[in-house]
């Protein structure tokens, strides 16, 4: 029985232990790796690149921000654009065509998309694998739509907020399991 | 009274010895957080084949890399002083008095010393890289296992080396020291052999290197050094895993030589 204590109370404490390693890593803050600030009206039947970092990790998280006025199609597609200087301009190589293509053939890329009509838009992504990523925003409708978007790309050691639920979690069972090893320990050198 | 019992006394007894308040609480502290902060999962996005495979590999690698130290450290603690000191104080000559093969009492040790670090070691890294990323982890699981294996085969030598050490001197001093040396030495080896290769032309250096340390196979096959190696030795994945098997057969070997030693010619 005191074995058992012993072994469950130990595994108690590595648990604690874990569980105070994850929240230190969830407590250290963000650094922002890239960003893209701005706005401007899209066409009807138009499409804008609005953030492109490329290849984006599970220690990246994109923020979504935008308001629109009007009604616009968010999306964020697992694509690779970079932009090019072709004849003077820069251009991404990727055309109103390439864009519904994919949207029609390649779901698959798709990774969210939302239509925000007349309103404020926030949402985060973090990835589960090494994947590409650009937030395109592309008007649907027959009017002109306005937007503004505020879009960042953060790293951090891991996802806090994952980490800090399975610290959460892990921790009072940790304590539950040493709990009754530290008590007898207390107890013995009590009567000692 | 059957085998079992003493065999569980004698291990949990190697383990209260190596694992003391908290120094087994320290290292799981010391894993979750050196993975997390060590972890660079953009060496992924910049690797030089680009396959899956290779990516999972390069991801694995930066995971392994900062905790693999601390490790080391633990397996090296418990092997060299942790065994050294028992047979300084007499306390495997206690074991000696028990119901039990001398290898099941090695064994015993062992499993303390080696088996409950690599467990700790292997279970806090990979849930963590399931944590991270679930969909690296998943489909490549294979690439994973064969980078942890290729990884811990060298530390897994000099483990070998420093128990025959141990038991031969019958102190653990020299046999840390000399584990240490290995471990640095290796680095420095593998740096020589590299230059030695690229003037001479020859992957011969790399090759002898492989045999003891595999992961050097495993990261030319995943393509090396900054495109600098890909003409020099590419091991297919086979090549790759007859280095890491065979590797592997050497430690085999130098337990077994250990086993025997402390079986029949270790006299106290």
């Amino acid at each position: 029985m005191k074995r058992w204590t012993t072994v469950l109370g130990r595994g108690g404490t590595m648990l604690i232990a874990i569980s105070l390693a994850l929240l230190l890593v969830s407590l250290i803050p963000q650094i922002q790796s890239s960003s893209a600030k701005g706005g401007g009206s899209i066409s009807a039947g138009q499409f804008s690149i609005v953030f492109s970092p490329g290849g984006i990790t599970p220690q990246q998280e994109v923020q979504v921000d935008v308001i629109v006025e009007g009604a616009l199609t968010v999306y964020l597609l697992e694509i690779n654009v970079r932009p090019q200087f072709i004849n003077g301009t820069f251009d991404y190589g990727f055309n109103l065509t390439d864009l519904q293509e994919l949207l029609e053939e390649h779901p698959e890329q798709i990774i969210w998309e939302r239509e925000v009509e007349n309103g404020e838009y926030k949402r985060n992504y973090v990835p589960s694998r090494l994947m590409n990523a650009t937030v395109v925003v592309y008007n649907m409708g027959s009017e002109a739509a306005k937007l503004d978007y505020d879009i960042a790309l953060k790293s951090s050691l891991a996802p806090g907020d994952k980490v800090r639920t399975i610290a959460y979690f892990a921790a009072p069972v940790g304590v539950v399991m040493a709990v009754p090893w530290l008590l007898s320990g207390w107890k013995q050198r009590k009567q000692k | 009274m059957g085998k079992g019992k003493p065999f569980l006394e004698v291990l949990a007894s190697a383990m209260h010895e190596d694992f003391r308040f908290p120094f087994l609480e320290l290292f799981a502290f010391l894993y979750t957080l050196g993975t997390f902060a060590l972890a660079n999962f953009t060496v992924g996005i910049y690797s030089q084949v680009g396959t899956n495979e290779a990516v999972a590999y390069a991801v694995t690698s930066s995971l392994i890399g900062g905790s693999l130290i601390i490790f080391i450290i633990l397996i090296f603690k418990n092997v060299a002083y942790g065994l050294g000191s028992d047979l300084e104080k007499g306390i495997i000559q206690t074991y000696f008095s028990y119901p039990l093969k001398r290898w099941a009492i090695l064994t015993a040790k062992l499993l303390s010393g080696i088996g409950v670090s690599l467990l700790l070691f292997l279970g806090i890294q990979i849930s963590a890289f399931y944590i991270l990323a679930p969909d690296i982890v998943l489909p490549q699981f294979s690439t994973i296992i064969l980078t942890y294996a290729a990884n811990l085969s060298y530390p897994l030598f000099i483990s070998a080396i420093m128990l025959l050490l141990t038991l031969k001197l019958r102190r653990g001093g020299i046999g840390l020291v000399l584990g240490i040396v290995l471990y640095f030495g290796m680095n420095i080896a593998s740096s020589i052999a590299f230059f030695v290769a690229l003037a001479t032309e020859s992957a011969l250096g790399l090759q002898i290197i492989s045999v003891i340390s595999p992961t050097y196979a495993l990261q030319y096959h995943y393509g090396g050094l900054a495109g600098l190696s890909s003409s020099l030795w590419t091991p297919t994945l086979a090549e790759t895993m007859l280095y890491i098997g065979g590797s592997y057969v050497i430690v085999a070997a130098l337990f077994i030589l250990g086993y025997i030693y402390f079986s029949r010619r270790l006299n106290l």
